[in-house]
């Protein structure tokens, strides 16, 4: 077994994989920016520094790194610009990541108001059905396991968890 | 330390204690038998509730669940193949043909012994090692702190386990991250945009959240990988049958695994992982049949096993005596020790000695319990296995929300977590590993303090950072971890030529 397989399980391997030398344009890019932003931090009274001296440093390595990945990934000619996992390729898994992702800006944008029982509740509920859990009993499990955490956290830790709509059943 | 001793007897045995234990030893199996779901994820999904309890509780909790998930990573490595952890990777193959060979009781029977041995051993020199440190770092500077944080950083990024050019961009990345907010020396604001709940920084445990589950929640939904077939274990209670025979035949290599463990967990920076290929490969040197690691030797596999759980005791000194963490989990009981008041350094040794002893005997107790549930675990880990990560995927979704949302009590959280996980996700998929980010978010800070203060002292001038002989000796250090990486590449490729 190689090293790269071995690590294939944390590190992830090639399921969104983009080209070395894009990436580090990209931190070129973000590195040069940290350092306009930071040289117009105020100094510190009677000292040549201040809040920015540390982010200029940071952005100047991110700068200096970003650089040195472009000329790696343009020495090492890996492939395409993006290579993506066949799952992404697939509607329903990409339905599924992109549910997650959306649904969970939805809800932070919402939680206040929404609450955490029904806004969790129909989340989870609609990541079971997406992901093939189609049996009613998995939007029962969704319910259950939302409430159940809902009612431990606020009763038991005092975990202010927002009840929103359902305010009055918890 | 002994008069403390007596006091901190109380605060470990009792039946707080012991539900809190018994009740994140559970979790801890459960997650690091379960492929994909690392001992960090575990702790950091933890870290929300240890916010309601008591410091020692609070500790013993994330001391718990790490001790076990790292051992339980040993179960899916021999029953489906699939290590749970990477430090179980660095032995896997030894585990497959123990396996194969209809060994798999005593492969685990091994683990169990060896992985408690091995904590037991880096909880006693914690115990020895990090009062005494703490004496000496009295009489630290910013100058040594410098150092000593910028050793620690080197040290992740040098011997990670991808592309140092990558390690260095995601510790920057982090670096970066920990910069937003109000500078704590001026009160200036940067990087905010104008976002209120930025003043105070990125929220430490939403980021660390988000960059270890999010991650791995996208991979779930969209790979979405069959359950591989499960091998039976047969009776678990067979499974120590010969290993203490074994063990007291292969002592030194046990005492070997356990110390290379312990010394490369307290260097600021590398867990154990790194400590278990470490000790793997000493173990092969060592060995006069080098040709039979990989095939289900059982030298290799209690050397590395012990250096497992050895490490992670030894990454708790530079996390207690200095406030550095040796790894990724140590990284998040400093933002919880923080947050309960004991504030990580030498002087915690002095103000709340009892509360740190404390915390030693958990280490202690937590690595003796891997014998009894380890063995409960690997009786029902035939049951765990079988249960699909995607099943699971939506239930840890809600607790990731949740665990966010409480720290401040703000939906900001939620954000946080949501945009830095697919951070995460997207460095993962690069080979841009998030420990040097996390490393980074959590030193960031003193880091940067020690940098402004002894640049400040110096009136600026670099040669004042390596004036005093501590300072010297940690820059000297900082130097080799840079330059040896590159010196052994350049005499590999002159005795390959």
């Amino acid at each position: 077994m190689s090293g790269a397989c071995q690590f294939d399980f944390i590190y992830g391997g090639t399921d969104m994989k983009l080209h070395d030398s894009a990436i580090g344009a990209v931190l070129v890019l973000f590195g040069a920016w940290i350092v306009y932003s930071a040289l117009g931090f105020p100094r510190l009274t009677g000292q040549p520094i201040g809040p920015g001296t540390f982010p200029v440093v940071l952005g100047a390595l991110c700068t200096l790194g970003g650089a040195a990945l472009v000329v790696v990934g343009l020495i090492g000619r890996n492939g395409a610009l993006v290579t993506l996992h066949p799952g992404w390729r697939r509607p329903d898994r990409f339905a599924t990541a992109g549910l997650m992702i959306v649904g969970t800006a939805l809800l932070a944008v919402t939680f206040e108001t929404v609450g955490f029982p029904l806004g969790g509740s129909l989340l989870l509920a609609v990541l079971f059905l997406a992901s093939g859990r189609r049996h009613p009993v998995w939007v029962l499990v969704a319910i259950g396991f939302v409430c159940t955490v809902h009612l431990l956290l606020t009763r038991f830790l005092q975990v202010p968890l927002p009840a929103g709509v359902l305010k009055g059943f918890f | 330390m002994l008069s403390h001793l007596s006091e901190a007897i109380p605060l470990v045995l009792n039946w707080n204690m012991a539900l809190v234990m018994l009740a994140c030893s559970a979790f801890g199996l459960f997650v690091g038998a379960i492929p994909g779901l690392s001992a960090t994820m575990a702790t950091a999904m933890l870290v929300p509730i240890t916010f309601f309890m008591d410091p020692v509780p609070a500790i013993a909790a994330i001391v718990t669940t790490a001790a076990m998930a790292i051992f339980a990573s040993d179960i899916p490595a021999a029953l489906v193949r699939i290590p749970g952890t990477a430090a179980s990777a660095a032995y896997i193959g030894d585990l497959n043909a123990m396996t194969r060979d209809g060994r798999v009781g005593r492969a685990l029977g091994i683990s169990v012994t060896a992985s408690a041995i091995g904590g037991v051993f880096g909880s006693l020199v914690l115990m020895v090692a990090a009062p005494k440190l703490a004496l000496v770092s009295l009489n630290f500077t910013s100058f040594e702190y410098f150092w000593l944080a910028l050793l620690g950083l080197s040290a992740a990024v040098m011997l990670g386990t991808g592309s140092i050019l990558k390690s260095l961009m995601s510790l920057l990345f982090g670096l970066l991250i920990a910069s937003v907010g109000m500078d704590t020396t001026s009160g200036y604001p940067r990087f905010t945009f104008g976002i209120d709940s930025l003043l105070g920084g990125v929220a430490f445990v939403p980021a660390l959240i988000g960059m270890f589950a999010i991650p791995e929640l996208i991979r779930t939904f969209v790979n979405r990988d069959a359950v591989p077939p499960v091998t039976p274990v047969g009776n678990p209670l067979n499974m120590f049958r010969g290993v203490g025979s074994l063990l007291w035949r292969n002592k030194t290599g046990l005492l070997r695994g356990s110390t290379i463990g312990t010394v490369i967990g307290i260097l600021p920076g590398a867990g154990s992982d790194i400590g278990s290929w470490i000790s793997y490969a000493v173990s092969k040197r060592f060995s006069k049949t080098p040709e039979d690691y990989g095939k289900g030797t059982e030298k290799g596999l209690t050397e590395a096993c012990a250096a497992n759980n050895s490490a992670l005791s030894g990454a708790y000194v530079p996390a207690m005596v200095f406030g550095i963490p040796g790894d990724s989990i140590t990284a998040i009981v400093i933002g919880v020790l923080y947050v309960k008041g004991l504030n990580p350094g030498p002087m915690v040794f002095l103000t709340s000695g009892d509360k740190i002893m404390a915390i030693f005997l958990v280490f202690l107790i937590a690595n003796l319990l891997i014998v009894p549930l380890g063995l409960l675990a690997v009786a029902l880990a035939s049951q765990v296995l079988r249960v699909p990560k995607l099943t699971l995927a939506p239930l840890i979704l809600g607790f990731c929300i949740v665990g966010s949302y409480s720290i401040d009590s703000s939906a900001s959280g939620i954000v946080i977590m949501l945009v830095l996980g697919f951070f995460a996700y997207l460095m993962e998929e690069n080979g841009f590993p998030v420990a040097p980010a996390i490393l980074g978010i959590v030193m960031g800070l003193l880091v940067e303090r020690n940098f402004v203060t002894s640049l400040i002292k110096s009136d600026g001038l670099a040669l004042g950072f390596v004036e005093r002989p501590i300072a010297a000796g940690l820059a000297v250090l900082v130097l080799l971890v840079w330059v040896t990486p590159v010196l052994m590449w350049l005499f590999r490729r002159r005795s390959a030529a």
